[in-house]
């Protein structure tokens, strides 16, 4: 009997966990299309979707949803669904599978990844060049915060909602204690990292479980001698990790790496910014949108008039000025080419030519250019960073992720990790990324 | 009860379980067969390819990585789970009061939820800020040992897996306890006074009466180490050290959306599960015929 039983058990068992490890890869989210018609009469009911990947009460979603309730005054039947998932691998996963099973919403976020490329070559999204232009919007954008969004063929099919520049904060006390000075060139970094360690302080706080903030050091050479030139080729297989340049950016991580905090793999990004907070290192590399936590009236007493913050720093060789940098308009917006003409469309116009008043007013870098009329409703900080910004350059540098297919994204992943770890070398680095970028263009 | 002698009315019984459990597990695993011949990103149309992701799989050294990675979390899952919960489970047995407090002290982590259990061992092991492991270590002045427990290569895998195996320790405790406790008395009383003792009491009564939940329990932990999934997920390194098959699975069909590839792993990861099985099953039957 009992023998019997733990047969019937075991296969039970059996087919029942290994079942859960496919449902993974079979399910579809059954996310209705939403449009629906009322009767002929009434106002035509119409609701238009919006999946996002933006922070839930965010500036954006805040202003877009002030936005949708003003202009559902003006269309009765208007009705917009925001549908938020903050956490980004799970937005992803939304979203490809909605794509997947014919359901993409109204309207999408997007990075201009490869991702993107695969909609548009499917015909899935707008020309957001063509609407711009229609719409007379097209020079209302600043021109970094559109080109962030193009695609590598120059076309731009997403529209950015927001404006950042990223910038190295750091802690003046610490740098006046032990009479550093800012770092005008990446060598400069490199010592001013080695003193402080040497003096058994940790110099860089880094979040390096999403990784980005890691890749971000190992872009720095090579968008200061070849602009976005090296990635771009790069990324198309046209240019190899084992170059010059891409060498100059492998050895440049390994030894920026020795100076993030120890076991910063596994560091998250509140960890990160908090080991910066509470003075426990020198320096965090973050962008305006962290404006919020370094304003005075935030920031915890001891470091208090002891922050400010520096550029990207230059090289020797530069071919990209000093007010070019890392920056990006974040996520993208795409719209949805099969439903787009009718309310979608009206409602985006709607969107963007009242954007910035509703959205600068929340203490944000509006995409969209502004001027402001009373500064005392800003902090300090943020109007002299609202300068930097006038005084941009012309393009933003390309954050290596969103030019590289997936597949290379995760080899990447894994090795810049280990090779700012120091237990890859520099030269195995690049050629086991040379050989990834090699099999995953082959097929292009 | 002639009732249920009726076939007719026992199949009416049974049939939306059944078919409620072919929905939701038998229609997926075929499906992902499916997928795991195609070429898809979930944009285009899917495309027949063959055992072309078979190949691809087999040649990927990422994927055998994964696998080997995988084999070290069974092996310290099940230790942890089984052996460590058998014993914790012989204890128990010999205590007479307050086993219940014991009993429910153990059980605790498995009810805690699983990112909780994640973060929790995050900061636990962390080394900047300075975690708990890492502060006893210098409290008992092994300060030289101190260490960034998840960062590491050498010691990340380890450092993932024992979550897993802690948590359900406890779970397979109970488990082995309510077996043992389910011993007819007369049995260990009467090798008693035939001058059995101690050690022996254990190996040759109450093991071999409770070999059937052992090897269930073996086999649902192994099979569930094989799938092992949400704590490596959570807190692993970013990159290889700690990839498991089924994370591999996850981002190649997610990530990098190629489902038919993660399907192909998919496909892999239920025929592992099912030789380990048949493994342990046959491990066990032969040791039966032994005795």
């Amino acid at each position: 009997m009992t023998k019997k039983l733990s047969k019937v058990f075991t296969g039970l068992a059996v087919f029942s966990l290994a079942g859960a490890a496919l449902a993974g890869c079979g399910s579809s989210t059954d996310n209705k299309n939403t449009d629906t018609a009322g009767s002929s009469n009434a106002p035509k009911e119409q609701t238009v979707t919006w999946l996002s990947a933006r922070p839930e009460n965010g500036a954006i979603v805040q202003t877009v949803r002030e936005l949708a309730d003003r202009f559902a005054a003006d269309h009765p039947g208007f009705k917009l669904d925001l549908q938020v998932t903050a956490d980004r691998p799970s937005y992803l996963t939304k979203l490809r599978t909605l794509v997947a099973s014919g359901q993409m919403p109204d309207f999408i976020d997007s990075d201009a990844d490869p991702f993107a490329q695969e909609l548009v070559n499917a015909g899935l999204l707008v020309d957001m060049e063509k609407f711009l232009k229609d719409e007379g919007l097209y020079d209302k954008f600043y021109e970094p915060a559109l080109k962030y969004q193009e695609l590598p063929d120059g076309s731009l099919y997403l529209l950015p909602m927001e404006y950042h520049m990223e910038m190295t904060w750091y802690n003046k006390k610490i740098f006046a204690d032990n009479n550093l000075t800012v770092p005008k060139t990446l060598d400069d970094l490199l010592a001013v990292s080695k003193a402080l360690k040497d003096k058994g302080i940790t110099p860089i706080a880094v979040d390096g479980v999403d990784v980005w903030p890691v890749l971000r050091y190992a872009a720095m050479y090579p968008f200061r001698t070849t602009g976005n030139q090296f990635i771009r080729d790069l990324s198309q297989g046209k240019a190899k990790m084992s170059d010059a340049a891409g060498m100059q950016a492998a050895d440049f991580a390994s030894q920026i790496g020795k100076y993030f905090q120890d076991g910063f793999a596994t560091t998250d990004y509140t960890t990160a910014k908090n080991l910066f907070l509470n003075g426990q290192a020198a320096m965090y590399n973050m962008g305006t949108w962290e404006i919020p936590s370094f304003v005075e009236e935030s920031l915890p007493e001891a470091l208090k008039g002891n922050v400010d913050y520096f550029y990207l720093p230059t090289t020797s060789n530069a071919v990209t000025p000093e007010n070019e940098f890392f920056g990006n308009s974040g996520i993208g917006l795409g719209a949805s080419a099969k439903t787009f003409d009718g309310l979608p469309k009206e409602f985006l116009s709607y969107v963007l030519k009242n954007y910035s008043d509703v959205y600068v007013a929340k203490q944000q870098m509006s995409p969209l250019k502004f001027t402001i009329d009373d500064e005392s409703k800003f902090s300090e900080l943020f109007l002299r960073i609202k300068k930097d910004m006038d005084n941009y350059g012309s393009e933003f540098a390309k954050p290596w992720d969103t030019l590289l297919d997936p597949n290379t994204n995760s080899v990447m992943s894994d090795l810049i990790t280990k090779l700012t770890m120091g237990f890859v070398t520099p030269e195995d680095f690049a050629k086991q990324i040379d050989d990834a970028i090699a099999k995953n263009t082959a097929g292009k | 009860m002639n009732v249920l002698k009726d076939k007719k009315a026992w199949l009416i019984f049974i049939l939306p379980a059944l078919i409620f459990y072919l929905g939701t597990v038998f229609v997926p695993i075929i499906q992902s067969l499916k997928y795991s011949f195609q070429q898809w990103n979930g944009i285009q149309e899917p495309a027949y390819i063959g055992f072309d992701n078979y190949i691809a799989m087999f040649k990927d050294s990422y994927f055998w990585n994964s696998v080997q990675n995988n084999l070290v979390y069974v092996v310290i899952v099940v230790f942890m789970q089984v052996f460590i919960g058998l014993f914790f489970a012989l204890m128990l047995s010999y205590v007479t009061k307050g086993a219940g407090i014991f009993r429910t002290l153990y059980y605790l982590p498995a009810v805690v939820v699983t990112v909780a259990i994640a973060q929790m061992f995050r900061n636990f092991y962390s080394l900047q800020p300075l975690g708990l492991l890492n502060m006893f270590l210098d409290w008992v002045g092994l300060s030289h040992l101190q260490s960034a427990w998840l960062s590491n290569p050498h010691t990340a895998l380890i450092a993932v897996s024992i979550p897993e195996g802690w948590r359900f320790i406890g779970m397979y405790m109970v488990i082995f306890y309510a077996a043992l406790i389910a011993i007819p008395k007369e049995i260990e009383e009467a090798a008693t006074i035939d001058g059995v003792s101690g050690w022996q009491l254990i190996r040759y009564i109450k093991l071999p009466s409770i070999m059937h939940v052992l090897s269930l329990s073996l086999i649902m932990c192994t099979t569930g180490a094989l799938r092992g999934f949400d704590i490596p997920y959570i807190i692993g390194v970013p990159g290889s050290a700690t990839e498991l098959v089924t994370t591999y699975m996850y981002k190649q069909a997610f990530s990098t959306i190629q489902y038919g590839y993660g399907s192909s792993i998919a496909v892999f990861i239920v025929i592992e599960s099912l030789l380990a099985v048949l493994l342990i099953r046959a491990i066990f039957n032969s040791r039966k015929g032994d005795a």
